[in-house]
Parts: structure tokens; sequence; C-alpha cells
């Protein structure tokens, strides 16, 4: 059985969608067939083919505090997230570092990018549109003072958010969670999946008609709690959340295998996590969006996976109710889900008539299809799926039973970093990285960007019926992530292609792509996108192209929470290798240096109008960009194939005071914790730390919060202690820039990169000298988030 | 519009549009074959091309006429009012 400190149990529910505002009203209506789905009334359906959809209709999204600063996709999620605090009877948390928020999107603020473009680029709607405002601004509403993360794995994020959050209370690293998921409806996604031809004129018809999806809207929120802390405060209990399984198709950008072998593996993951039987799950909800691919996909899996063990299984698709809600669809399903499992009731996939049900009967067999109106079972387990663009899978079981969770199995297992790929304004290799450090290169100007070429192509081996595909975020993650595998002398096989997983940690991911399709629509109407550019605004598509690519089936988990993404990535990998999930990990830092995003960041001021060094009190930074990937994995693997290890991950934390977001002045304290809490999780003391690689950009508020802490948690020691900076050749590259400042560390640790310039602080004046770094034995890297977030990880030999 | 108008403009949606080196693109090249990996993606987006370009509509029209610039082409130029 579980033990009692790794049981997760759900405290409190929240849901706001087209079928009702709130879990009550909601469910009530599911229980009567109702469905949310209608004619649209926001969007202009001019010269398209579907004008379906299941719209939120709620006019108390605006109460709350400064609703102006906030996008729709927000709103839905605090509106959502209120209910679920409400719920478990939790209020506000004082910036307690032991509650996160980790919230899962597909399109985040894609209405405010609209808003933005179409009229008169307002500076106010900037810092609404990327997907890390989401839980960002979640947490400010509560105070939430724990880690802070968003899921940007398209239609599996929410699923996903709710996986991750047992991670962290499992590892010990929270107490209370609040995972879930929104996205709104927009004309991006809109008109994205209409160029697609993927939108059922007539509504969804899940496992029945499967002509195409309906988009809906909304958001769903789940308390996770550890059992000890909700029983210390005799908490409500819905259920357990036991084991998730994630993995990734390494297929294709849009459409599903057909085969359905990755989702069975997520699947059997989810099962084999939580230490169930098969036929302990008494109802699966789909994902089920009403496309032939996506619906035939999953009956095949469902075949391979179920029919032996649990023939009559009851299946439903609540998508049919809801429309498909996106990045807010796994988080609504396991409302949904939970519900069911706690009232013993199935809800129907809708819209059956007595041929369809013979028709769907021949597909599917035995398997218990509930159609039409809700069924009343005894149920004991119940797993709720989503699948991605990107190829992501994601399955995750609820329970009545503490099941026997299978986590931090690996916890005593060493990490080693074995490999490194860089992309950067200054080259695309590790050698001419390394290069430009000893020749001390600096950008050329105040907005810099990474260019990838034919010949990276060719040295790496990649086609042009592949490479052609891509975006530019694309361009930059392939080659990184391939110079990585390279650099580790890994090879991807059918035997390993399932040991080894990516997390990619982003800034703004699609949010370039996102406006470039934006200005398409604009000018073309609805009916006019682009079903090759549309991929690329889902923040995971540069993660599932590396998949693709690279033949990497596991894990696959794209963040997005600002630059600090960039390390981010590398503690939840770390994490995903001590659950003994995978014996490698890719952990990536990806952002890109369109010309929108050098406009957005001149509009708001941040962007400085000439070449500036760190520490310079300047009122700007350097626009930059990247991508820069890092192979970890066990010692034990590392040894049995050979590979060469630069250092080992010993350790990483976080920290937040919240701020709003789109800010950081005011929050200087929370880097201090971070570094505390990864020393603490390294066995580290500051004595040991022998250097730092850092944010430090030049722009005076970002490096005095930076300097500030430092003093405060090194004190003395400060003066003698080497900082480097990679932004003085890089510009602001956020997540890029941070995986960049690990790799550095790595380069030092591994002997690779013998001496550099360093910074040093002493009495608040800054100097700098050349440093050989043969002698360091342990480095701190640390990053930061607007909305007050900081991270902080430990390398070491 | 002749047959020869039509397929440089053809060719130019694919390098324009669906990111095909122009180099190894010839009007006979098999466009779904391993070195230009078209996919159902890109026939979208061909159907929306020539539809929007030429006025004729490839939607549901069998396999055998998207293999190609020349077939496309071919198609096009049976079918134009």
């Amino acid at each position: 059985m579980t033990s009692n400190n790794r049981r997760c149990v759900v405290s409190g529910l929240g849901v706001i969608c087209a079928v009702g505002n709130n879990v009550e009203e909601t469910w009530k209506n599911a229980l009567n067939s109702v469905s949310g789905i209608h004619k649209t009334t926001s969007l202009d359906t001019k010269n398209c083919y579907a004008d379906l959809a299941a719209e939120v209709n709620c006019d108390t999204l605006d109460d709350i505090e400064c609703p102006d600063e906030k996008d729709r996709a927000s709103k839905l999620c605090i509106k959502a997230m209120k209910e679920a605090l409400n719920d478990a009877g939790l209020g506000d948390f004082a910036d307690s570092s032991r509650v996160s928020v980790i919230i899962g999107s597909c399109v985040g603020g894609v209405l405010s990018i609209e808003q933005y473009h179409r009229h008169g680029k307002n500076v106010n709607e900037i810092p609404k549109m990327p997907i890390a405002a989401i839980a960002s601004q979640v947490a400010e509403a509560c105070h939430a003072g724990g880690i802070v993360t968003n899921v940007g794995n398209a239609c599996a994020a929410g699923t996903i958010s709710i996986a991750l959050a047992c991670d962290l209370i499992r590892a010990g690293k929270a107490d209370v969670v609040i995972a879930g998921g929104s996205d709104s409806f927009a004309s991006v996604p809109y008109s994205g999946f209409l160029s697609l031809h993927a939108l059922d004129e007539n509504g969804c018809s899940p496992f029945n008609h499967c002509n195409g999806i309906t988009l809906g809207e909304g958001a769903g929120i789940v308390i996770v709690e550890s059992l000890e802390h909700a029983e210390k405060r005799n908490a409500k209990r819905y259920c357990e959340v036991l084991g998730a399984g994630v993995t990734s198709d390494a297929h294709h950008i849009t459409a599903p295998r057909e085969d359905g072998v990755c989702l069975l593996e997520a699947m059997d993951r989810a099962v084999r996590n939580s230490g169930i039987k098969k036929s302990d799950i008494g109802y699966l909800n789909a994902h089920g969006t009403g496309t032939g691919k996506n619906d035939n996909a999953e009956i095949n899996a469902f075949h391979k996976f179920f029919d032996e063990e649990n023939p009559t299984l009851s299946v439903s698709s609540t998508k049919v109710m809801t429309g498909h809600c996106l990045g807010a669809a796994g988080a609504i399903e396991a409302v949904f889900s939970i519900k069911a499992l706690t009232t013993n009731t199935v809800l129907p996939t809708l819209h059956y008539t007595a041929e369809d049900s013979e028709a769907l009967k021949a597909k599917v067999g035995t398997m218990d299809y509930v159609q039409n109106t809700p069924r009343a079972k005894e149920l004991e387990c119940v797993m709720s799926n989503n699948v991605a663009f990107g190829g992501t899978n994601a399955s995750i079981v609820f329970s009545k039973k503490p099941g026997d969770v299978q986590s931090q199995v690996a916890k005593d297992k060493k990490i080693a970093v074995t490999g490194i790929g860089i992309v950067s304004p200054i080259g695309n290799s590790k050698e001419i990285y390394l290069d430009a450090v000893k020749n001390g290169k600096l950008p050329e100007s105040a907005s810099i960007c990474s260019t990838v070429t034919n010949d990276d192509y060719k040295e790496l081996g990649i086609k042009m019926a592949f490479y052609r595909k891509l975006d530019n975020l694309g361009q930059l993650q392939t080659v990184s992530g391939m110079r990585a595998l390279k650099d580790a002398n890994f090879t991807v096989t059918e035997d390993n292609a399932k040991q080894i997983g990516i997390i990619v940690g982003t800034s703004e991911g699609g949010l370039g792509a996102t406006y470039d399709f934006e200005e398409l629509i604009a000018e073309a109407g609805n009916a006019g996108g682009s079903a090759f550019k549309f991929p690329h605004t889902v923040y995971n598509a540069a993660g599932g192209y590396l998949s693709i690519l690279s033949g990497i089936k596991g894990y696959g988990v794209t963040i997005t929470t600002g630059p600090l993404s960039g390390l981010d990535s590398i503690g939840y990998s770390m994490n995903v290798i001590h659950d003994g999930q995978e014996e490698a990990m890719m952990a990536t830092g990806t952002d890109e240096n369109l010309p929108i995003i050098t406009e957005l960041c001149q509009k708001m001021n941040v962007a400085a109008d000439k070449v500036v060094e760190p520490y310079s009190n300047s009122n700007g930074f350097v626009v930059g960009d990247g991508s820069v990937s890092i192979i970890m994995e066990t010692e034990d693997y590392a040894k049995s194939r050979g590979a060469k290890v630069y250092c080992y991950a010993l350790g990483y934390g976080n920290g937040r005071k919240n701020v709003k977001f789109g800010h950081i002045s005011g929050s200087d304290e929370a880097l201090d914790l971070a570094i505390k809490d990864a020393l603490n999780d390294a066995g580290v003391s500051v004595d040991e730390i022998d250097a730092v690689c850092g944010f430090a950009n030049g722009f005076k508020k970002i490096d005095d919060i930076e300097k500030g802490a430092y003093a405060r948690v090194f004190g003395d020691k400060l003066a003698s202690l080497p900082l480097f900076q990679v932004k003085e050749r890089v510009g602001e590259g956020r997540a890029a820039s941070a995986t960049l400042a690990a790799a550095e560390a790595a380069l030092m640790l591994g002997g690779e990169l013998a001496e550099e310039n360093a910074y040093f602080i002493a009495n608040g004046e800054v100097s700098k000298k050349k440093v050989a770094t043969a002698g360091f034995k342990k480095i701190l890297v640390t990053s930061f988030a607007t909305g007050g977030s900081y991270s902080a990880v430990v390398l070491g030999k | 519009m002749a047959n020869e108008e039509i397929k440089s403009k053809l060719k130019a949606f694919f390098m324009s549009d669906l990111g095909v080196d122009g180099d190894v693109l010839n009007y006979d090249t098999p466009l779904f074959g391993e070195e230009i990996g078209l996919d159902s993606v890109d026939s979208l987006e061909i159907i929306s091309f020539v539809d929007d370009n030429f006025g004729v509509s490839m939607t549901g029209v069998a396999k055998e006429n998207f293999q190609s610039i020349d077939t496309i082409a071919a198609f096009i130029e049976k079918n134009k009012a």
C-alpha cells in the first residue's frame, strides 16, 4: 500500500465551462445530458464551414482584483480556483512556500494577443499574452508562495498539471497544490482547427460520427493535498490521486499514432505507478475529441490494453457536452472523473441513435461505451486520458483506495550530466560557444538572435522533408536537442526510446508563432488560417518536433513559467529520474527573438537601446534567444553506456514572493529562499559553493535583486565569489539563457571551460577579472520569473 | 494562364509556404515521397492555395492528382473555368 507520506488526496474542486459555472451546476446539467454546444456568439464565422462552440456564459468573471490586467484565460482560472479553495475550506495562503500552483493551457492569453494586434497595440495587453501569466496570477490571487508552474502541452496540459502536482507533493516539495487548466475560445484556435478541417459542422460526435471536434472553453481546478496536511486540518477528501503516465508519440505534430501504442504506454505507466490492476478501473474518461484519427487510435489502444483483463470497462467522452476545452480539457475531465468516482455514476457520450449504437458495438465489442444517459456503477478507480498536438499522451488514475503508488523509488541515484547542446546568437555548437567565451565575444546589437542554417541540418543528418516543417522555435529546439544527444553519444533506439524523456522550458513558447497566425487571420478572416502554421502556435510543438526527430518516446512535458523555466526543466527532470520514470532526461530551455518579441520588449520599456552588460545599471537588456539542451541520466545508466560525465545535478530549489505578473520588484527575498532550498535539497552548505552562474542582464531592476540576495546569502564570502553571467554574450534569452547558465557550470566542472571572466561584488562595487575554473567543485545556478518566482540548481563534481 | 506559369506559381508556393528547398523540387519530383515528405496537413494547404489562386477545388480529389507539380498543374488546367 502507498505509504502515508506519499498519499495525495483531492480536497477541493472547481470548474467553469459551457455546461455550468460551478461544479454543482455543471454536474447537474451533465447528469441531465445537457450539452453546452451552440452557435458561437463571440467570433466572426464568415465563410467558415463550422460555427458551433461551447462558450462560457458568466457575467461575474470580472469580479476579481484588477480584471483589466488579466486575460480571459486567467479570469476563468481564478474563478474555478476560488470555488475549489472554498470547497476545500482553504483561503489566503500568506505566501506560504508549501502551497504551489500548476496550471495547464494551450493558447493562454491569445485573446490579449488579438486585442493588442487589432486595437492599437496597447502596452497593457502585453503581460497578459503568455501562458505564464495564468499560474502566476492564480498564485497572486490566493498568495500561494510555493512553486508556480505552467504546463504548455496543449490539450494534455490539464492532466499533466495534476500529475506534476502529485510529483511535487511526493517529493516533499509541497503540501497543497492548486492544479488544473484553463483556456478561452478565440479566433486563433477556431481558425486553426478550421484550416485543419478538424471541426465538425454538426457538433462533435465522439466514437460515433467522428467528423471533427467542437471547441469549448473553461477552466478546471483540483486541490491536491498531502494526506498528512489534509488530515491535520480535518479536510474534506474526495479521493486519492494515484499514478500517472506521460509519453511521447514521436510520430506527427498534429496526428496521433494510429496504433495508439504510446497512449497505451501512458496508460500502462499510470496503472503501474498506481500499483493497481487494470481491472480495478471501472470508468475511463477518454480524450474522445470526435476526430476519426483520435477516436480510432483510442479505440485501438483501449482494445489492446483492456480487452484481456477488463473487457467490460465503461468509457465515455464528456467533450460532447463541454466541447474541447484544450488545455482546460484534462482539468475539467478530472473534475468529471472525480465526481463520477465519488457518486458512482458514469457520464455518457451523447447523441447516439439505435443505429449509431449498433455501429459502435461492431467497433468496440464488449467494452461498455456509455451512451445518452448516465449509468449507475460501483466504482473503485477511474482513469482520465488526454492527448495533444506534439504527440503528448497523458493518463492519470483517481481512486477511493490508496493503491500502491510508485514514487521517488530512485531518490538515492546520482544524476550525471552527460551531454550539452548549444544554439545561441553567437553560434550553434558547444565548440563555437566555448571559442566565443575564450575570445570575449559580445553582442553586436541590442537585439540579437540565433540563426540555424542548412549546415546545422547537414551536420546532424536532418533531412529537408523534416526541417521544412519547422518554425523558428522548432529549428532552435531540434538543433540544440540533437547536438546534446550527439555530445552525450546517446543513440536513441527502439530499446531505449522509452527510457529517455524531454522537458522543455520556455518563457514565451509559441507566442511569436501565435502572433504570426493572428496577423494572418486578421487579414484573411477566420476562414483563411494556415494548417501548416497552426501547429506552431502550441507551446509544446518545439518539444514535439524534437521527439519526432530523435525518436524519444518517454516523458515529454513543456513548462512555461518565464526565464526560470530553463532551470525548472532541470529540477523537474531530476524529479522524473528520482521517481524512476526514466533513466535519462533531456532538460532544455528555448526561447526565440522574432521581431515581434523585440517589439513587445521595447513597448514594455525593458529592451536596452544599445549593447549593455550585466551590472551596468541600465534601463533595459539586450534581447536575445537560443536553445540549450542538457542530457541528464542516472550514474548507473551513464556508466553502463560508457558516457563521459561533466558533473552531477545535486539539488534544485524554488522561492516565491507574489508580485504582479510582469513585475519583479519587491520579490527580492524569494531568491534567497530559492538558493537556500536548492542548497538544502543538495545537502550542500553556502561555504561549499565555489561560483555562481546567475541571471544578471544589465537591467538594474533585475540585477539589483540578484546582488542583494547574494549579499544576504553569502555574506562576507561574496567579495571573493566569482559570478558568471552568460547574458553578457547572448543577451536576455530567457529560458535558453537559464539553461545556458547551467550548461556553463557543467562545462566548468567538466574541465571544458578552463577560464572565464567573472564578476565580483564587494561593498556594492562590481569588478571583473579572468578566473581559472579548475578548482571548482560546486556551482550554484539561479534564474527568475516575473510575478516573483526564482529557481536555483546546484551542480557539482 | 499558361501551364508553365501555373507550375512556376506552384513551385514558388511550395518553397515559401511549405518550406521546400527549391533546389531539389522539380516539376516531376514526387511531393509525398521521402525527399519532400508532404503529408495530410500539407495537402490541406495545397487545396486552399489552388482554390484561392486558380479557382479550382481539389477537395476530395483522388490522391494521384497530388503526386507532383506536373499532376496538380494538369488537374488545374483540366478543371479551370
